[in-house]
């Protein structure tokens, strides 16, 4: 996580304000997250690394709007998170198959088993899953986060660790 | 979830290479003063109190306006800035403004919208939808229960209107006959595709729908739940506006999007004239920071700022000048962005329509 609430209001000023080391400082916390997130929704590096570079972009435009009483990383992750379920859906629109990237390879083998099938699930199951249990969310950020009634991302979550436990058992 | 994903080092340093240099290149826009939002926002609830209390209190809130808005903004809408008429409404009715400032009411009607030539006016009251000639003739009424966003298209021989009623989207020629209905709809102003064929974008409520309207069929359905929908003018891109999440579809590809913060939204969005470009009105989304922006989604420039609350932005057809309607400070502010920058204000916009007016559409450089 990227340190105190305080402590990134206050980069978020002086990035604001011009100084790049701060914003650099912005970046470094949250690229980790942003691009995790983005690659367990999508399952394809290159396109996590344009997702989340084009989020980063996004936050470049709109920092003079930024409201600094808010939280930075909701922000980008809800950017993230949506831009992915966008191309996931896209691509599952496009019939051809496309290579998968291999998780990295020091990872458990339980570990790349349950990447595998989380990539099998529909986008929209894969987002809120990221959200809840890599980004920490709790389902009522989550259901801010996404736009979503909470009894939906309630469900959501209910169906997609169904239907993981299913498949891994 | 401990997880690191694959290249994770390599592509932060890429990335970062990238966004570096979009931050060494952005201009960042300060407020022209430090505690001037604040302040302005105190004042604005003094000032209402005031006139609420005493008759005075008016004057007072009539200066505060003046303080907010474009200084120097001309006193009433003498002319617009250039060729085209404006199609406005507001509790007054319905008006057509002329390049001249010339104003015409229509009648008492809510929404309307210029056919494709500018020639008529399809507008909207309680139970009725009609077309109307520039003079407010009344060409033919057709009655539907609470008609709304009347949207017209076609050739000068062959037109369709679209509106929305009873939570369906109905379409009727021209003529008003063949009035008929698509599909379930939520209270949004369809837009017709321009060029060949009948393809509508309307919203039903979860999501943009793309029909063909002669066949009914249903060619796309696009995220999110929109509150504007608008086409480029060549026909290839869609913008899908809502206030928390914008995207611009070519066909169903995303091609441009726009996620404001957590504590800001936006209030309008539109293709600046007949480019690919999209502005945005930004609003601080907590009263405190009443403050609003006009920014391209494109390239984050900030066209022009102020305090409190802009509403919509309408481009003249030639796409030179865009129209900020700045209810706050009781203003219209017309902008034309290119170097050097012109700004030229109108104040007392309600008194001259009888409440402050919606901007229907800027039609035909006629």
């Amino acid at each position: 996580m990227a340190g105190s609430r305080r402590d990134e209001r206050a980069r978020v000023r002086r990035a604001q304000a011009g100084s790049a080391s701060e914003f650099e400082a912005l970046f470094r916390a949250h690229w980790g997250p942003a691009y995790r997130a983005a690659y367990l929704v999508v399952r394809d590096a290159a396109a996590a690394e344009d997702i989340a570079q084009e989020a980063f972009l996004s936050a470049v435009r709109s920092l003079d709007r930024f409201d600094r009483r808010r939280p930075f990383g909701p922000w980008l992750h809800r950017i993230v998170v949506n831009r992915a379920i966008d191309w996931a859906r896209a691509r599952s629109l496009r019939p051809e198959a496309e290579e998968v990237d291999a998780p990295a390879p020091e990872r458990p083998e339980r570990d790349d088993e349950l990447l595998r099938e989380l990539g099998r699930l529909s986008p929209e199951h894969r987002a809120v899953i990221v959200l809840r249990y890599l980004l920490e969310y709790t389902p009522g950020e989550i259901a801010e986060l996404l736009e979503l009634p909470r009894g939906t991302v309630n469900s959501r979550l209910r169906r997609g660790l169904d239907a993981l436990k299913e498949r891994l058992q | 979830m401990k997880f690191r994903a694959p290249h994770e080092e390599e592509s932060r340093e890429r990335a970062w290479a990238v966004v570096r240099a979009a931050y060494a290149q952005r201009e960042p826009v300060a407020w022209p003063r430090k505690h001037a939002r604040p302040l302005i926002a105190g004042a604005v609830v003094v000032a209402a109190v005031a006139a609420v209390l005493s008759p005075p209190g008016r004057s007072v809130v009539h200066s505060l306006r003046k303080t907010i808005g474009v200084k120097q903004a001309r006193p009433a809408l003498f002319s617009l800035p250039t060729r085209g008429q404006l199609l406005v409404s507001s509790r007054g009715g319905v008006w057509i403004v002329r390049r001249d400032g010339s104003k015409r009411r229509l009648g008492g009607y809510r929404d309307a919208a210029f056919s494709p030539h500018g020639l008529f006016v399809a507008a909207t009251r309680a139970n009725e939808l009609a077309a109307l000639d520039p003079k407010g003739n009344v060409r033919w009424t057709l009655a539907r229960p609470a008609p709304r966003f009347p949207a017209w298209t076609g050739t000068r021989t062959d037109t369709r209107i679209a509106y929305v009623s009873s939570g369906k989207l109905r379409v009727v020629a021209g003529d008003g006959t063949g009035d008929h209905a698509l599909g379930r709809a939520a209270l949004v102003a369809p837009a017709w595709r321009p060029g060949r064929g009948r393809v509508l974008a309307y919203s039903d409520g979860r999501s943009a729908v793309v029909i063909d309207a002669d066949t009914g069929t249903v060619l796309r359905r696009l995220a999110p739940a929109p509150k504007r929908l608008a086409w480029s003018s060549d026909g290839r891109l869609l913008l899908v506006f809502s206030p928390y999440k914008t995207r611009v579809y070519d066909g169903s590809k995303p091609v441009a999007a726009d996620d404001p913060s957590d504590a800001t939204f936006d209030r309008d969005a539109t293709f600046v004239g007949p480019t690919h470009e999209v502005v945005a009105v930004r609003a601080a989304g907590s009263p405190a920071g009443a403050g609003s922006s006009v920014f391209s989604i494109s390239t984050g420039r900030t066209l022009f700022r102020g305090t409190g609350d802009f509403d919509r932005i309408t481009w003249s057809p030639n796409g030179r000048w865009l129209l900020v309607s700045w209810p706050t400070a009781g203003q219209w502010v017309f902008l034309e962005p290119g170097h050097p920058r012109r700004i030229e204000g109108v104040s007392r916009i309600s008194s001259q329509f009888g409440g402050f007016p919606r901007v229907e559409g800027w039609c035909c450089a006629r």
